[in-house]
């Protein structure tokens, strides 16, 4: 089956489920101040500065146009279906982005692929300059939503919610986790003051976050010198001073030299920080903030206009749902289990090539030039991923 | 609650002073009267002290009724003279004083003044993180004004916060209740209507206005640097320098901008730490600091170059391009082409 009929039968598969599931998308806050945005399947182009007076008025338009994706707006509006300069900003909630891809993982080269636009070429790893084929310019890169990557990009979500809740002092309750349906998760501040934040602000929050500007010095953390017993830094001190601190421990630890090791028995942490060379000092530093930072999508949280995915609906990259998860169970929280939305069925595809992946219980793949019969969700998958058709 | 004259007097921006003057249901026509001739003169004063030393003087006497209402009648006549140097020099003035009585004033004041007048969440915190602090305030409110401010200690990442509350010393509480005084007398004077005065009250204006075009030019007159070629200054450099002698509030970026800038034509971090704190009220050490950590002397050793134009044109210090501008997109750029122009007698002297 051709690229065009592949399309159309996963926007049957979204038009079964958004008829049966429209309860399930969960309208945002203020509804009717909300900009919404949605991609078509076919003709691939963003329908934004939408607005719905209330839930059933969105449920009902998702339904009827059935979208590959769908988004609403981080802002509140006057009057959310003007062009931008005239639709009145009122407020906006604090949005992070957290993806696997900006985040180094070691798996990235084994399963990321790039797909020839022209020629229907594929290819692992980074995508080259051009299609080896046909000599085509347009590759598209893909990412697979791969387990190691979710796991990395959940345990940063763990480390932005440790940051939100013990740093920043919000409540459980005004901090939402949602699985973006891909490879990240969104993690959504809401609520009166934080709604006022200008961009300029949003951008400190941003850098305290991923570390960015941290002066080691402003937090006790000098270079040989001795400081009085109330001025060291402790392991259980609050906000980065702590963070530094047990970075610095973890740096001694994994450098295996037990402070006891490297200066004399019965001396602590503090002394070893402050017997350190300049080049050992800036590594611990360097590897402190490292290991503490969380890598998010700066722009996501400094863009006061941004658009993002509607929670309930599908991503139109896997098919699988946006989740929400509560804060205390994001720990155990497994996406490829809890985001599958279409649990009926089998399917039999043509599959080009595919990557081991799970979905549940059951692990697939990996797959070459083959056709196999597999449970919905998973063929749906690859169908979105390009690198399986329906076979006829 | 503010219940002495003297504390509305000193603070005539706090609500309970705002309450006060309108209890009096003074109307501009009145302040004709000679009766308040004392008013207006002393808001005149407010005025000149701000155009001739960058800040208002406290000046303790009793007559505080006339401090109180002179400080509205200031804001009157500085937003019909419709000059928006003066807005903001008059501003700064005010807010400098705000700031140097605050620091005097006991730790229960000066929470009371922040979190009353602004709604800002404050505490005594008499608590130590490595350091002793006095207050905790709530982040967002920190973040009002914090990220405008250049040095790195004002940088979030940089303070002690816990469960949402940065923790300050009296000094930084201060110097952030100082900005948004700042900022709400600029607003206030924008925002207050426009009246056509009768002459005692315009010949008041008139007066202000001469001794500010004189000492415009005083300023103006000041000799500029003679290694780096200002003619060649691109018009965003230009604005920025010529903001700088005279005296009006340049932002973190704008200072970095134009620190970056003159470093790299040439002129020597000396001769700028001189500039600074001979047109400023900054701290000569701390100044110091920041120069050379932009010359690359210190901290990362990078020298810095200035950001390119559409960087300037997001921060808003972009005045407008100029013919030359349309053809480059740094500033450096411009100052090379535009030298080499002056020096082969191509370019008008003064472009921009």
């Amino acid at each position: 089956m051709g690229e065009i009929a592949t399309e159309e039968f996963i926007r049957q598969k979204f038009a079964e489920y958004y008829s049966e599931h429209s309860q399930s998308i969960q309208p945002p806050t203020s509804i009717d101040r909300r900009e919404f945005g949605f991609i078509l399947f076919k003709e691939r182009i963003m329908v934004r500065h939408k607005g719905f007076k209330d839930v059933k008025e969105m449920r009902r338009f998702i339904e009827s146009i059935v979208p590959s994706d769908a988004y609403y707006s981080a802002a509140y509006y006057g009057r959310p279906e003007e062009e931008m300069e005239r639709k009145g900003w009122i407020g906006a909630d604090l949005f992070f982005d957290i993806d696997a891809d900006h985040l180094q993982t070691p798996c990235r080269t084994e399963h990321d692929y790039w797909i020839c636009e022209n020629c229907r070429n594929t290819g692992r790893g980074k995508r080259p300059a051009r299609c080896p084929n046909c000599g085509g310019e347009r590759l598209r890169e893909e990412a697979w939503p791969c387990e190691k990557c979710l796991e990395a990009a959940k345990t940063e979500a763990l480390k932005l919610v440790d940051f939100l809740l013990s740093d920043f002092g919000f409540q459980e309750r005004d901090v939402d986790v949602y699985f973006s349906g891909h490879r990240g998760y969104h993690v959504h501040v809401e609520g009166g003051e934080v709604s006022q934040l200008d961009q300029m602000a949003r951008r400190e929050i941003v850098d305290y976050i991923q570390g960015v500007g941290l002066k080691p010095r402003l937090h006790g953390f000098f270079k040989r010198r001795k400081l009085a017993e109330t001025a060291r830094p402790e392991l259980n001190d609050p906000g980065w001073r702590g963070r530094l601190a047990r970075g610095v421990y973890d740096f001694f630890a994994t450098r295996q030299m037990r402070s006891s090791e490297e200066t004399g028995e019965a001396e602590g942490l503090w002394e070893a920080v402050i017997k350190m060379g300049a080049q050992t000092f800036s590594d611990a530093m360097k590897f402190a903030v490292e290991r503490h930072a969380v890598t998010v999508d700066t722009v996501v949280t400094t863009d006061i206009h941004r658009l993002m995915r509607l929670p309930g609906t599908l991503h139109g990259k896997t098919g699988l749902r946006v989740v929400r998860v509560p804060v205390e169970r994001l720990g155990g929280f497994d996406p490829l289990k809890e985001a599958v939305a279409f649990r009926r069925g089998t399917l039999v595809v043509d599959v080009d090539e595919a990557y081991r992946f799970r979905l549940g219980e059951t692990t697939f793949g990996p797959y070459q030039r083959e056709r196999v019969e597999l449970p919905m969700a998973a063929a749906v998958l690859l169908l979105c991923k390009r690198v399986a058709s329906p076979s006829s | 609650m503010l219940v002495s004259k003297i504390d509305l007097a000193k603070y005539p921006f706090t609500p309970e002073a705002i309450r006060y003057v309108e209890g009096l249901g003074l109307r501009v026509e009145d302040l004709a009267n000679p009766d308040y001739v004392s008013i207006l003169e002393r808001a005149e004063q407010r005025i000149e002290e701000a155009v001739l030393s960058g800040v208002v003087r406290w000046r303790g006497t009793p007559d505080y009724e006339v401090e109180v209402l002179s400080f509205p009648a200031s804001m009157m006549l500085v937003s019909v003279a419709k000059d928006s140097f003066l807005k903001r020099r008059y501003a700064l003035a005010e807010a400098r004083k705000v700031y140097s009585l605050l620091r005097e004033e006991d730790e229960e004041k000066l929470a009371e003044v922040a979190s009353a007048s602004f709604g800002w969440k404050i505490r005594l915190a008499h608590t130590t993180i490595g350091r002793p602090y006095d207050f905790a305030i709530k982040f967002v409110h920190f973040l009002k004004h914090a990220p405008s401010f250049h040095d790195e200690r004002w940088k979030l990442v940089n303070r002690a916060m816990v469960e949402g509350e940065v923790y300050l010393n009296k000094d930084e509480l201060a110097r952030l209740v100082e900005e948004e005084v700042r900022t709400r007398i600029e607003r206030r004077i924008e925002t207050s209507p426009q009246i056509e005065l009768q002459p005692p009250l315009s010949e008041r204006i008139n007066r202000i206005m001469q001794l500010l075009a004189g000492r415009r030019e005083a300023i103006r007159a000041e000799e500029l640097p003679r290694e780096a070629v200002s003619a060649a200054y691109p018009p965003c450099i230009k604005k920025l320098y010529d903001a700088l002698l005279t005296k009006q509030h340049l932002s973190h970026m704008g200072r970095f901008t134009l620190t970056s800038f003159l470093l790299n034509v040439g002129i020597g971090p000396e001769r700028l730490v001189k500039l600074y704190t001979s047109t400023t009220d900054f701290d000569e050490r701390l100044t110091r600091y920041q120069v050379e950590h932009i010359a690359g002397k210190r901290g990362s050793r990078t020298k810095y170059t200035p950001p390119n134009c559409a960087t300037l044109k997001t921060h808003g210090l972009c005045p407008g391009p100029d013919e030359l501008c349309e053809t480059i997109r740094h500033s450096l750029t411009y100052y090379r082409r535009k030298l080499w122009m002056i020096r082969r007698g191509k370019g008008t002297k003064e472009g921009g």
